[in-house]
């Protein structure tokens, strides 16, 4: 079998070319425009259940093996209803009831990066689910989420003295669902719910919560709801989004039967806050259904089924949302992303569906991405057996580094601290769209510090200089796993400023917390040990 | 008017779990074991009982110094012993008072904590917002203790006896100043809260007068509270008693209002045996005061007042025409018909409790909960590991020390929830069973409900724990934490993820929820996104075989299940009952 090389992105083309071209734009914004206007905005998206990434996005050259009864013959999509894209020499395509995200990847707007995993996976949904949310390696535990690692990088003292004039509005928000750990940073969340109670305005509309009804029940149901919202300190500012915000397209999934219905109304509360001026940097979304073990194709008609459904659905949704984003005029600021907790495997079963596997190929979606597709087709060995895994391309931390550092702009030793080890970078995203501004810095002095490490980094010890309120006051050091290895101080304080001692002598090098719990009030800080 | 018309629907777990919200604090899953194949009248035998004995008193579990060698906190009192019976004294290295008073509210918490299945303790909490003494102004735990006791006394018997006990009730003279009510000097405090608060109120059948508080707080002059005497000597404080003083009292005849029937009270000079008491001036103008409370009594007002007081507590504060005429007046009817039997509050309470009206479906799943009935309900309904005393309390310190403090940590919940126990904050109660238009509402407020929040958190999330460094016998400390995999256990089907769910919602949630709801409930916490059950049922049944399983998705059970009821706590249907 003749292997083709192509890596259809154009790393090339980064370097000189592109930063002039965008260069000029975001300094000419960041001397134009209030700081706020400028935002990025991540949009997050998990597909639950594990994605069968080899029927969303087909290696066409691989056909010959696929094509097998052995290997994929069940449930193969033809090969002529396959999307081809465009600079792949037709070797690469997408599932043909993709072809709003088709539409997106041909303006350039859609990065696919292939065969995105890490060593050692998981089978575990839960477990790598887990690990897709933290960052961590396929045996490490770890207590925060990378997303919400980076938020408390650049918000340190949340939540102490937030909402304040600076950011009045959540760091994050998880839409339709509880705030997943990809959000939490050892215990703290970093995001806030809007669905059920936390979703007082109803912003989620019936998915979450029940309406109230029309008889006392009702009533008091009502009454409660209202004073969660006034006591929910981001429930005016939210509100405030969502008064003055606005959807413009009308391509989202109409009808409560529409593939993609709930993910595209989810989508446009996240436009519609968007334009109204939120300053929330990332929202989570997560859809259902991808755990395709039996009948995954119609089996008449390979292009049909549950798989094309989940995808048109998705598909829909977003391209919906995109379009809405450039109406609004919000494209500079706004991107995307999908992950799933593996792929699923190269073999079909005897059921028509797909079992748990590895490695998956993941979207990166907007204007300001290079797009294209990252990485080769990946090769499909005609004697795959029941056990055969994609192998992994890019660690899918790889493509975390690259939003942090190139749409985030986290330059790199701090990229390192948040993401706990150094990876590659892919091109999805123009470094050029970071120029070097104060926002990181005025950020950081945000809120009340109430404790911090100093010096930090250090070799031994340290010192855990902390604020009380007055109280009961405990100061604890934590490590990666959510364990506390110390216990500084558990008593009653007057209020005032301390210093105490930090001496880590005996712990490993690495990332660790400080934590300090005052009443209702809870601040946590990261701080790094080196040797 | 009729009787009062009886429920006559089928009763099945709904009205069940409806008529167990009202009456107790929580739902139990044990306690609808208990009752589940019972029919309404078995029920309501259990539910609304006659008055049961005394609990024992509260006991020392307090200290200054958790080396007891050094402890100087109440010498007078053995630790793990009660001190409702040894008053305090100002010769005491350290004064005790206070702890007591705090002793006496954490074990008023703790009754509730671990309540029968019974009306009864919440009949107590009624009476507290109905009979105020408050513990700030009376600043006496032995008094505070015997007030409360009377409560207990007639939570489920005689209305009418236990006004009678209460007037002259130590605690209860020093609160609304009767002590200081003198026929030179007449305090009015006592004879008018008697009337507009305990006994008639201010509805529109309300028609006593101000010359009526002025004549009935004349009946009731001499009266005076004994707080010590001399002893060899020695200024001696004794248990708060009352005490009376005949030339302070004004024996002319008081005049009532037409609203009385011009009703004239005057020692009754037919009187000539002086037991029980003393004297026979004393005799006479106990006889005056019972003279005040039959006449009172005599009015149709004071049952509808009470029946108000009622429905507004156990069912719903919105009283239309429709409620006053077919659940207020037939109620009334019944407080009349039975005004002197010793089992009255139980038969009125349990004709309430049985009647149409009550499990009506617009009045389920509509009362905003107390801080008592939310926090406690919690402990109880969640199983909350609470450590009791052993059967010799004095030998085990331990124990005795973790209940208390545990106690104690409900308590200070109800407290910054706005609900201090022996502690409402004026004569009229807690304004959420009075004051128009808002009622049950105001216990929930941009104030209150952070605390709310941050007690089911706590209550959800942390350890409970006490060094053994840092408790009395310095031996073994204690750690509490809610174990959310036990309380699942309970369940009919915990492995069927749509039971789980539903039996929770069930439980915890005055108003339903959709089936919409709760599926997405089930998807988001029980399978983690995914679609299909059996990752729930897969990851439950090995976990349960064996809680140490190394399987990625079994190990997250416990977290799984903390993160569902941690969050269904936060929803406004949990603060509904």
């Amino acid at each position: 079998m003749k292997r083709r090389s192509f890596i259809q992105s154009v790393p090339v083309a980064v370097g000189g070319m592109t930063v002039t071209a965008h260069g000029a734009s975001p300094l000419l914004a960041a001397l134009t425009n209030a700081l706020g206007d400028t935002d990025r905005v991540l949009v997050i998206i998990q597909l639950n259940g594990g994605n069968d990434g080899l029927n969303m996005v087909i290696p066409l050259d691989q056909y010959a093996s696929l094509s097998q009864a052995t290997i994929r013959q069940n449930i193969l999509l033809p090969e002529d209803k396959v999307l081809k894209f465009g600079g792949t020499n037709n070797a690469t395509g997408l599932h043909p009831s993709m072809n709003r995200l088709y539409d997106l990847y041909n303006e350039g707007k859609m990065a696919v990066i292939q065969s995105v995993g890490y060593p050692k996976f998981s089978y575990s949904h839960f477990r790598a689910t887990d690990i897709w949310m933290t960052g961590s390696d396929a045996t490490e535990y770890i207590n925060s989420g990378w997303a919400g690692r980076y938020l408390a990088y650049e918000y340190p003292n949340y939540p102490v003295g937030f909402p304040n004039t600076v950011m009045p509005d959540p760091l994050s928000i998880r839409v339709g669902g509880n705030i997943v750990l990809g959000l939490q940073n050892q215990g703290v969340p970093m995001a806030i719910s809007i669905s059920n109670t936390n979703d007082p305005l109803n912003l989620t509309g019936s998915l979450f919560q029940d309406p109230a009804s029309a008889n006392y029940m009702g009533k008091e149901l009502a009454y409660v709801r209202e004073v969660q919202r006034q006591t929910d300190k981001f429930g005016d500012s939210v509100k405030n989004s969502a008064d003055k915000g606005t959807n413009l397209s009308t391509m989202y999934p109409k009808a409560t039967t529409d593939l993609g219905y709930t993910l595209g109304q989810q989508l446009s509360i996240v436009a519609k806050l968007i334009s109204g001026g939120i300053k929330t940097r990332i929202f989570w979304l997560s859809t259902g259904g991808y755990d395709t073990h039996a009948g995954q194709v119609a089996s008449a008609d390979h292009t049909t089924g549950t798989h094309a459904n989940l995808l048109k659905g998705l598909s829909d949704a977003v391209g919906a949302f995109m379009n809405d984003i450039k109406l609004l005029g919000l494209e500079d600021r706004v991107i995307g992303m999908t992950f799933s907790e593996f792929g699923r495997r190269i073999i079909s079963n005897a059921s028509g569906g797909t079992d748990h596997g590895a490695a998956q190929p993941m979207f990166v979606f907007g204007k300001k991405v290079v797009g294209g597709v990252v990485g080769a087709n990946p090769i499909i060995d005609p004697k795959s057996t029941v056990g055969s895994n994609l192998p992994m391309q890019y660690d899918f931390r790889s493509v975390y580094a690259s939003i942090l550092s190139d749409w985030f702009c986290v330059p790199d030793p701090d990229l390192q601290q948040i993401l706990l080890r150094n990876y590659q970078k892919l091109p999805i995203l123009d470094p050029g769209n970071c120029i070097p501004t104060s926002v990181h810095d005025q950020n950081n002095r945000l809120g009340e510090n109430l404790v911090y490490a100093y010096p930090n980094p250090f070799v031994q010890s340290t010192k855990i200089k902390f604020e009380t309120k007055g109280g009961h006051t405990q100061i604890q050091i934590i490590n990666n796993e959510g364990s506390v290895i110390k216990t500084l101080l558990d008593q009653d304080m007057q209020s005032g400023k301390y210093t105490l001692d930090c001496d880590l002598e005996d712990a490993a090098a690495g990332i660790y917390y400080v934590r300090l719990q005052n009443g209702v009030l809870q601040q946590v800080k990261s701080m790094m040990k080196v040797r | 008017m009729g009787s009062i018309k009886p429920f006559s629907g089928p009763f099945g777990k709904p009205e069940l779990i409806h008529l167990l919200r009202r009456t107790m604090f929580g739902v139990k899953k044990s306690d609808l074991n208990f009752f589940k194949s019972k029919n309404l009248d078995e029920v309501l035998q259990v539910l609304v009982p006659k008055t049961p004995a005394l609990p024992d008193p509260p006991l020392r579990a307090y200290y200054n110094n958790v080396d007891p060698t050094k402890d100087t906190l109440d010498s007078l009192v053995k630790f793990g012993t009660t001190w409702v019976d040894t008053p305090a004294q100002a010769s005491q290295p350290a004064n005790p008072s206070g702890s007591r008073r705090n002793s006496l509210k954490q074990w008023l918490t703790g009754l509730q904590l671990h309540q029968d299945r019974s009306v009864y303790e919440k009949m107590i909490m009624f009476y507290q917002t109905l009979l105020v003494t408050e513990d700030a102004v009376v600043e006496n735990s032995h008094a505070m203790y015997n007030t409360q006791s009377l409560y207990r006394k007639y939570a489920m018997g005689n209305y009418k006896q236990l006004i009678k006990d209460i007037t002259l009730d130590a605690g209860m003279l020093r609160y609304l100043n009767g002590e200081r009510n003198t026929k030179s000097a007449p305090d009015e405090n006592y004879g008018r809260e008697l009337q507009e608060l305990f006994c008639i109120g201010k509805g529109p059948g309300s028609g006593y007068t101000e010359d009526d508080v002025k004549a009935a707080a004349k009946v009731m002059t001499g009266w005076y509270v004994i707080y010590n005497e001399k002893i060899n000597n020695v200024t001696t404080n004794v248990i708060p008693r009352k005490a009376f003083n005949k030339n302070n009292h004004d024996t002319n005849p008081k005049v009532f209002s037409a609203f009385y029937k011009d009703a004239v009270i005057q020692p009754d000079l037919k009187i000539t045996n002086p037991a029980p008491f003393a004297t026979i001036d004393e005799r006479r103008a106990f006889d005056e005061v019972e003279q005040l409370i039959t006449m009172i009594f005599n009015t149709d007002e004071l049952s509808r007042y009470i029946c108000r007081r009622l429905w507004n507590y156990f069912v719903y504060y919105d009283i239309t025409p429709e409620i006053e005429s077919e659940v207020i007046e037939p109620l009334a009817e019944l407080f009349r018909a039975n005004v002197d039997h010793q089992d009255q509050m139980q038969i009125v309470v349990k004709a309430l409790l049985g009647s149409e009206y009550f499990f009506k479906p617009e009045h389920r799943g509509c009362m905003i909960k107390s801080p008592a009935d939310f926090h406690i309900g919690m402990a109880r309904t969640f199983d909350f590991p609470i450590p009791r005393q052993s059967a010799d309390p004095s030998k085990d310190f331990t124990n005795l020390e973790a209940q208390y403090y545990m106690w104690n940590i409900f308590r200070t919940y109800n407290v910054n929830a706005g609900q201090d126990v022996n502690d409402p904050p004026n004569v009229a109660g807690w304004a959420a069973y009075y004051q128009t238009p808002s009622f049950h509402e105001i216990w929930i407020d941009t104030a209150t409900y952070p605390f709310r929040k941050g007690a089911y958190e706590a209550i959800g999330r942390s350890n409970f724990t006490l060094k053994a460094a840092n408790t009395y016998d310095g031996k073994s400390g204690f750690l509490n934490k809610m174990n959310f995999v036990d309380f699942v256990k309970q369940f009919d089907n915990p492995s069927d993820p749509n039971e789980l769910i539903r039996e929770a919602v069930e439980l915890l949630f005055g108003p339903p929820l959709s089936q919409a709801t709760k599926d997405q409930l089930k998807t988001n916490y029980l399978l983690l996104g995914q679609a299909t059950d059996y990752y729930w049922t897969d990851a439950w049944d090995v976990y349960i075989a064996n809680p140490n399983t190394s399987d990625p998705e079994s190990k997250k059970v416990p977290q799984m299940l903390q993160d569902l009821f941690v969050y269904l706590m936060s929803a406004a249907e949990f603060h509904i009952c």
